[in-house]
């Protein structure tokens, strides 16, 4: 039953809610409006675990001294800090808090994206060369759309943007529609094998 | 080592400081490299332009600090258009960073309309969890959904513009801000497509690709693309601010990064390692 039980209210859960969504029944609507409340409450309780684990791998890393410790304390510092912080406050809009959050995390955020730009600099550099006609074409198209997405595109050339635009509106929206149908009836096939317990995984191991 | 052998190995530091240089010089010399509006851009911006005055929009912050330099000129332009235009907003976010990022575009919004007031105007209620779940919630019982309690701490019921968003339906318009998931999906799929909301969004440049199938479909009505789309509406709506002012030092960091392409393909095809130089 330690493994049936929570394959059995995973089907049950997820049968009410496809259900609920075709048809419309007093006790349907309750049942799934509870549904709802307890995955909304779940949810929250998920950054709890993650709140745990993380706590758990770097007091761990801290107490056998491994390589990198002192990054832990670091983490560990501003996480705990943040959570007491915002506690203590009461809520995500207090002024200290907000000052807090817009002057450590916005700034150190933005710096670490920043970054994206010299290495992707460097990885186009590296990577788009005419090694195959495949790879002729792909440096083409991501030449036309690095140009044609902005204003000195249209002052080379006014063809530029209207290519840029065409790719968007042609290859890029048929290979997209194509992936997002495939990975829909993938999610589909995955959700059904969860609710009738062929996939396992999430239950952890024995 | 030839000179093209060494063209396609250039030293990546060269790269990063000719990138850092480049940006920064444009960023404190700008050239003003005019910006052509996307009909992409001008869709979202005409959607919303077609609500009438006084109307209740819902704002939807979808992103981090790190998609702020794309992301919040674009919100605080669509803001901008909506007090303009005499709309009322109530602005929250299926991302735990999104109450902030109403807050900062709100600090910055309220001195170019000082008549504009905090809970009879707009609204922050912030970040709550449960994302599409969420969302089905406040299409039915927003007070409910939202916890009754705004970003800041305070009760729906001291705030009179939330007496008269009771739900989405109360809403005309729905714009997002978004950079991944939970995100536009889940809107269209909760609520814009049942109860026929117009809906647009502004998403970071790497996101755009796969919302214009969306687009196509009627699914969106406008599509404001990244950093790049960010500045075409703040022309529109006559308040240049960051995202123009970053389009120059785009536009050359871009054709920076096409140069070095450009050298290294030349190096690789006449340094006599490639196939076609091999044949001949």
């Amino acid at each position: 039953m330690r493994r049936e039980g929570p394959v059995l209210l995973g089907a049950i859960t997820g049968i009410v809610v496809i259900i609920s969504t075709y048809f419309t029944t007093q006790v349907l609507t309750t049942v799934k409006n509870e549904i709802d409340q307890w995955y909304l409450i779940a949810e929250a309780f998920v950054c709890l675990v993650g709140l745990i684990n993380l706590s758990r791998i770097h007091f761990d890393r801290l107490s056998k001294k491994k390589p990198g410790a002192a990054n832990s304390i670091a983490l560990l510092v501003c996480m705990y800090g943040f959570v007491l912080f915002g506690l203590y406050r009461g809520s995500l809009g207090d002024k200290q808090y907000s000052w807090l959050y817009n002057t450590t995390v916005n700034p150190m955020s933005a710096t670490v994206f920043s970054l994206l730009a010299f290495y992707i600099g460097s990885a186009a550099y590296r990577a788009f060369r005419v090694r195959t006609a495949e790879a002729t074409v792909l440096l083409t198209a991501a030449v036309i759309m690095m140009l044609g997405r902005v204003p000195i595109g249209k002052m080379i050339s006014p063809y530029i943007p209207q290519m840029a635009g065409w790719i968007l509106d042609y290859p890029n929206t048929a290979g997209m529609r194509g992936i997002t149908l495939g990975a829909t009836l993938g999610g589909i096939a995955t959700a059904l094998r969860i609710m009738v317990g062929i996939e396992r995984g999430h239950l952890g191991s024995d | 080592m030839s000179f093209w052998d060494k063209a396609q190995n250039v030293d990546r530091r060269v790269i990063y400081a000719l990138m850092f240089a480049v940006i920064a010089l444009v960023l404190i010399k700008p050239v003003g490299l005019a910006i052509e509006i996307k009909k992409e851009t001008q869709m979202a911006y005409d959607a919303l332009a077609k609500i009438p005055t006084g109307s209740v929009i819902w704002l939807s912050a979808d992103y981090g600090a790190s998609s702020i330099p794309e992301l919040l000129p674009a919100q605080k332009s669509v803001m901008r258009h909506a007090f303009g235009k005499g709309l009322r907003i109530v602005a929250g976010a299926m991302w735990n960073e999104g109450g902030n990022m109403i807050d900062l575009a709100w600090q910055d919004i309220q001195k170019d309309f000082p008549n504009k007031k905090y809970g009879v105007d707009f609204v922050n209620v912030g970040y709550k969890p449960g994302g599409a779940v969420l969302l089905e919630r406040i299409a039915t019982d927003a007070h409910q959904a939202l916890l009754g309690m705004d970003h800041y701490g305070k009760l729906f019921s001291e705030l009179p513009l939330m007496q008269e968003f009771k739900s989405f339906k109360d809403a005309k318009f729905i714009f997002e801000f978004v950079t991944g998931t939970p995100g536009e999906k889940d809107y269209i799929k909760m609520v814009t497509d049942k109860l026929k909301i117009p809906f647009a969004t502004s998403a970071t440049s790497v996101s755009v690709p796969e919302q214009m199938p969306l687009l196509q479909s009627g699914q969106l009505c406008g599509l404001v693309m990244g950093m790049a789309g960010a500045a075409e509406y703040e022309m529109l709506v006559g308040k240049p601010g960051t995202a123009t002012a970053g389009m120059d030092a785009q536009s050359f960091a871009h054709v920076l990064i096409i140069g070095f392409i450009i050298l290294g393909n030349l190096g690789y095809l006449l340094s006599g390692k490639s196939k076609f130089r091999r044949k001949a």
